[in-house]
């Protein structure tokens, strides 16, 4: 669960550099990695981009390798489906795209506090309270969000340690159902805790 | 400061149960145990306190403060442990869920990060500010909770079964905390020896209050009667 891309502690450039120039950043060379033409040149240089931030971010190589053995599934999908429908080159350059951005994502959000990126998003969707949407309450939900990954994922392996420790075959029925239970119980425990925090 | 709770003829009923039943009673106590068997309405009570609860019926009163017309006053001013940890600990990080209490108080950056490593570092956790919440232990996640309804410098704490989850090292850790803090307390309990280090005790049966008094007393009741 440490993969999940939360913020890593550092005093680098990059930890301290603002939330909303971060994301700004991630913005430009994610827009130049998928809509410029793809070459050896543009590639090459965004990936040589890439290591030297995660490496003035202090994260080093080990960090940028889990970033990628993390979406090792959707890299090995992208890699099957490309090769059946596009050319070699094509469909390499696609896969390098999108492993440069999703990458370059995780470097924002490894140097970057959840809060210091919700108080980001709050600005950016200020315009919002035009239409009468409340931006502090998307910044709640997308925090909120990321709190219950690790949650649900410990439910889901009680769930087949409850299983296994009374010998049954794993079965999509009988660990979905529970598991829907769980979450739902969380998810009014959780709405209690906001209203009794004050959140309401 | 006005340090009571005061209910008079206070019921809640669900429609299909009856949680509780005709409940008056005046606390001025410091520390506050809240004992009885599963289902028998403790849970309620503490929960009318933060006004997670309304009564059906009768009216109440926590520190001056009316749970039905003052509701926001009141959980400013009323802290709310839960058993579960993980069901209240609602930010990412360790750090990030205790400043999430000071949201909407006109606090600077900087006085909120003043008071959140405040807070950490009395209950022990400053070494893990930027720590993912779900990567501490139970205890370490219980004590998170508490931390962040502490950094708002409540009036009253009400925990519900906040030990339940523990071991007896984080059960005796948090009692600990519980004992040295200058707020007043409710507790709700099944752990018989926290409740015997309250001031006062009240017991709970079948949504009725069936007695209030010293806790070494209440507790012998309930042993006997109930347990």
């Amino acid at each position: 669960m440490q993969a999940l891309g939360l913020y890593r502690p550092g005093s680098s450039i990059l930890h301290r550099a603002p939330a909303g120039g971060k994301l700004i950043g991630l913005f430009v060379l994610a827009l130049a990695a998928s809509v410029l033409p793809a070459s050896l040149v543009l590639l090459g240089s965004l990936s040589v981009i890439v290591v030297v931030l995660y490496l003035v971010a202090g994260l080093g190589f080990r960090e940028l390798a889990g970033q990628v053995l993390m979406i090792r599934w959707l890299i090995l999908l992208l890699t099957i489906t490309g090769l059946l429908f596009l050319p070699l080159e094509d469909a390499l350059a696609n896969i390098t795209r999108m492993v440069l951005v999703i990458v370059l994502a995780g470097l924002v959000t490894l140097t970057t506090r959840t809060s210091d990126l919700l108080n980001a998003f709050e600005v950016a969707l200020s315009p919002l309270r035009l239409v009468r949407v409340n931006p502090e309450r998307v910044s709640l939900v997308l925090a909120l969000s990321i709190r219950t990954v690790p949650v649900i994922a410990g439910f889901a392996q009680q769930l087949r340690d409850a299983q296994r420790s009374r010998g049954g075959r794993l079965s999509i029925r009988a660990f979905v159902v529970p598991l829907l239970v769980l979450s739902l119980r969380h998810s009014d425990d959780l709405a209690d805790a906001l209203v009794a925090r004050g959140a309401d | 400061m006005e340090r009571e709770i005061v209910l008079t003829g206070v019921s809640v009923d669900y429609g299909n149960r009856l949680a509780l039943d005709n409940v008056s009673t005046r606390l001025d106590a410091h520390r506050i145990a809240v004992i009885g068997a599963n289902g028998s309405g403790k849970s309620t009570f503490a929960r009318l306190l933060n006004g997670l609860e309304t009564p059906t019926s009768g009216s109440m009163t926590v520190h001056g403060l009316d749970p039905l017309r003052q509701v926001k006053q009141l959980r400013r001013r009323v802290g709310f442990v839960f058993t579960n940890p993980d069901a209240q600990i609602v930010m990412p990080t360790v750090a990030e869920d205790v400043a999430f209490s000071l949201r909407g108080r006109g606090l600077s950056k900087s006085e909120i990060a003043d008071r959140v490593a405040s807070v950490l570092a009395e209950n022990g956790l400053g070494d893990h500010a930027d720590a993912p919440a779900h990567s501490l232990s139970g205890g370490q996640k219980q004590l998170l909770a508490i931390c962040s309804v502490l950094v708002s410098d409540p009036e009253l704490l009400v925990a519900d079964e906040p030990t339940t989850m523990l071991d007896a090292a984080n059960t005796r850790r948090i009692a600990d905390l519980f004992a040295a803090l200058p707020q007043q307390i409710v507790l709700v309990t099944h752990n018989l020896r926290l409740a015997e280090r309250c001031d006062v005790a009240l017991l709970f049966d079948g949504g009725r209050l069936v007695e209030q008094g010293n806790p070494v007393d209440v507790i012998g009741r309930y042993e006997r009667e109930f347990a």
